[in-house]
């Protein structure tokens, strides 16, 4: 189910001091397709996102969403034109509740933030939205407790939460699994293979979990110290000489399932 | 404590105070309004500092809008003091508006030597401003006229009048704040304390967010200073001095930073303490930082803070076998 392309780079380049982090980036993201990105440590998976989503200034080449140039608009200006993101290091509000958590992108996309003599507590429609995106995460019987008081796990799948109440047409969430136990990672799985199937959302997942991602993605996008190393299905990609030279190694070839790709544990 | 206690708790504290000038003498009713113009102060800068994470060093120069403001209406236009409230009010706004668009676009440091550095402009202009300012005389003679409202004249100059004057628009602060810290502003504000740059990613312009609330905190500043104007007849220049935004950080600090009653239990005692240390001793700052010191190291989150934080505890145990 290949849809427009949401969002593009040109040339995208970016250096720190004479590191390179991104190189002459051609890349498109389109509708409906679940991608993966991976690449060693170093590879500039999280750069890319930096990048794109406005957290780094943009040094050399161009980024355009739905065909609008956006390289120069502010971060809050690109999530209302719906990209967004979710962080590695969880970057969450911690003295704030897990519902004020959500509630915050949702009560800014409804557009309610202004509103400084109205209560919370009266805005049921932002309130309804943020419970429904805890109940997706999992998290509403955890929903009046601070967010510090969390386990680890359960702090990852709220930091996918608070993305994904700003209702994002492209989300990319940037190791979304790291540190979870078994369970809680199948569960955030389940959940974002359930949201992209919907297709309200185009899902872009950095992932170390070769498992992961294979078993999750139409399209993987392979990074090596800031270049485009391969780019396709994730057969191909498995079956690429030069990917499993500089990054997969034996982890590929050992993959259950080898010959059925596209089918998870 | 339930909402019950809490709201009869606030019913308890407004008889109380609408019956000051008519129990207390004119000493204490004069406390009094020293410690609801400092609760207004603190209660707007604490908008900024216990809400939205911000440490200006600003808000003198507030403080000092808001009372030449009404100083300079009230000698050379008009002498009504609701209308010289509202210009007071006005020149905070402004002045805030000003400093805060060129502050808040640096974080932390940066925005509290930024604030710093504009507070001490606006003193020096303040200072040497002679024909205008007064320069280190300040403002004097300034008069409480009676409110006239249509064809109805309400007198405010003798302090027991005047005194409801500011018990109302303590009130209304008092309002302002409570609404703004329930709302879905206030809610953002929170979030922009704790993590900025996840606010922006919820798709929220922070500096503006942060603009609004320096300018609301910087009208409160004013509103306080207007009314030390009217109390005092006369403005001083010491108002836009630097060390005066300290009072309010001090003042959060002894109420707690976390809390909408933190400030203005804080206020009480601030006054409180400053009147008792004052006649025993001229170094009453010294005293005072030792009592300082030990509420800010003894009690974790402010005298409020610590109290509530006490009752929940007690409460948890109670519940308990």
């Amino acid at each position: 189910m290949t849809g427009p392309v949401l969002l593009e780079t040109r040339k995208l380049s970016n250096h720190f001091g004479s590191i390179c982090t991104a190189r002459d980036l051609d890349l498109s993201f389109e509708e409906g397709v679940l991608t993966s990105i991976i690449g060693p440590n170093g590879a500039g998976k999280s750069t890319l996102i930096n990048l794109v989503t406005g957290h780094l200034p943009v040094q050399a080449g161009r980024v355009t969403f739905r065909g609008r140039d956006v390289t120069r608009l502010p971060v809050h200006q690109r999530v209302r034109l719906g990209i967004c993101r979710s962080f590695q290091i969880v970057n969450v509000f911690p003295q704030l509740t897990v519902l004020q958590n959500v509630l915050i992108p949702t009560l800014a996309r409804l557009g309610r933030t202004r509103r400084a003599f109205a209560r919370v507590s009266a805005e049921t429609q932002a309130r309804q939205e943020a419970e429904a995106v805890l109940e997706r995460v999992g998290l509403s019987a955890e929903r009046d407790l601070a967010a510090a008081a969390l386990s680890h796990g359960d702090k990852h799948l709220l930091e996918v939460g608070v993305a994904l109440a700003a209702r994002p047409t492209l989300l990319f969430l940037d190791e979304p699994t790291a540190g979870m136990n078994p369970l809680e990672r199948s569960r955030l799985l389940e959940s974002i293979r359930k949201l992209a199937a919907e297709g309200r959302t185009t899902f872009v997942v950095v992932e170390h979990d070769m498992d992961v991602v294979f078993s999750l993605s139409e399209r993987v996008v392979v990074l090596h110290r800031g270049e485009l190393l391969c780019d396709g299905s994730p057969e191909r990609v498995r079956g690429d000489a030069r990917v499993r030279e500089v990054y997969l190694g034996e982890e590929v070839a050992d993959l259950p399932g080898g010959s059925q790709p596209g089918k998870g544990p | 404590m339930g909402k019950k206690v809490s709201t009869a708790a606030w019913l308890l504290v407004a008889v109380a105070l609408c019956l000051v000038p008519h129990v207390a003498d004119r000493f204490v009713t004069y406390l009094s309004m020293r410690v609801m113009m400092l609760g207004i102060f603190a209660l707007g800068y604490n908008l900024l500092l216990g809400r939205t994470g911000l440490l200006s060093f600003g808000h003198g120069a507030f403080y000092a809008a808001g009372a030449y403001g009404l100083g300079l209406f009230s000698l050379h236009v008009s002498p009504h003091p609701l209308l010289g409230i509202a210009v007071g009010v006005a020149a905070a706004a402004l002045v805030a508006l000003a400093v805060g668009f060129l502050s808040v676009r640096s974080s932390e440091v940066y925005f509290s030597m930024l604030t710093l550095a504009f507070g001490m402009m606006v003193f020096a202009l303040v200072w040497n401003l002679r024909e205008v300012t007064g320069g280190d005389d300040g403002l004097i003679g300034i008069a409480r006229a009676p409110i006239r409202l249509g064809p109805a004249r309400i007198p405010i100059a003798r302090e027991g009048q005047y005194y409801y004057l500011v018990l109302s628009l303590f009130a209304l602060a008092v309002w302002v704040a409570a609404r703004v810290r329930a709302s879905p502003f206030g809610l953002v504000l929170a979030g922009i304390r704790e993590n900025p740059t996840r606010t922006e990613f919820a798709g929220i312009p922070v500096r503006s967010y942060r603009l609004a609330v320096f300018v609301l905190s910087g009208m409160f500043a004013g509103l306080s200073g207007a009314l030390e104007v009217l109390l005092e007849s006369g403005a001083r220049p010491s108002m836009a001095h630097w060390t005066h935004s300290a009072e309010p950080i001090l003042v959060s600090l002894l109420g707690g930073l976390h809390t909408l009653t933190g400030p203005l239990v804080g206020s009480l005692l601030f006054v409180a303490m400053r009147e008792i240390i004052m006649r025993f001793t001229e170094n009453w700052m010294l005293a005072f930082g030792v009592v300082l010191l030990v509420i800010i190291l003894g009690f974790r989150g402010g005298v409020v803070g610590s109290l509530a934080e006490a009752m929940r505890r007690r409460q948890a145990a109670r519940r308990a076998p």
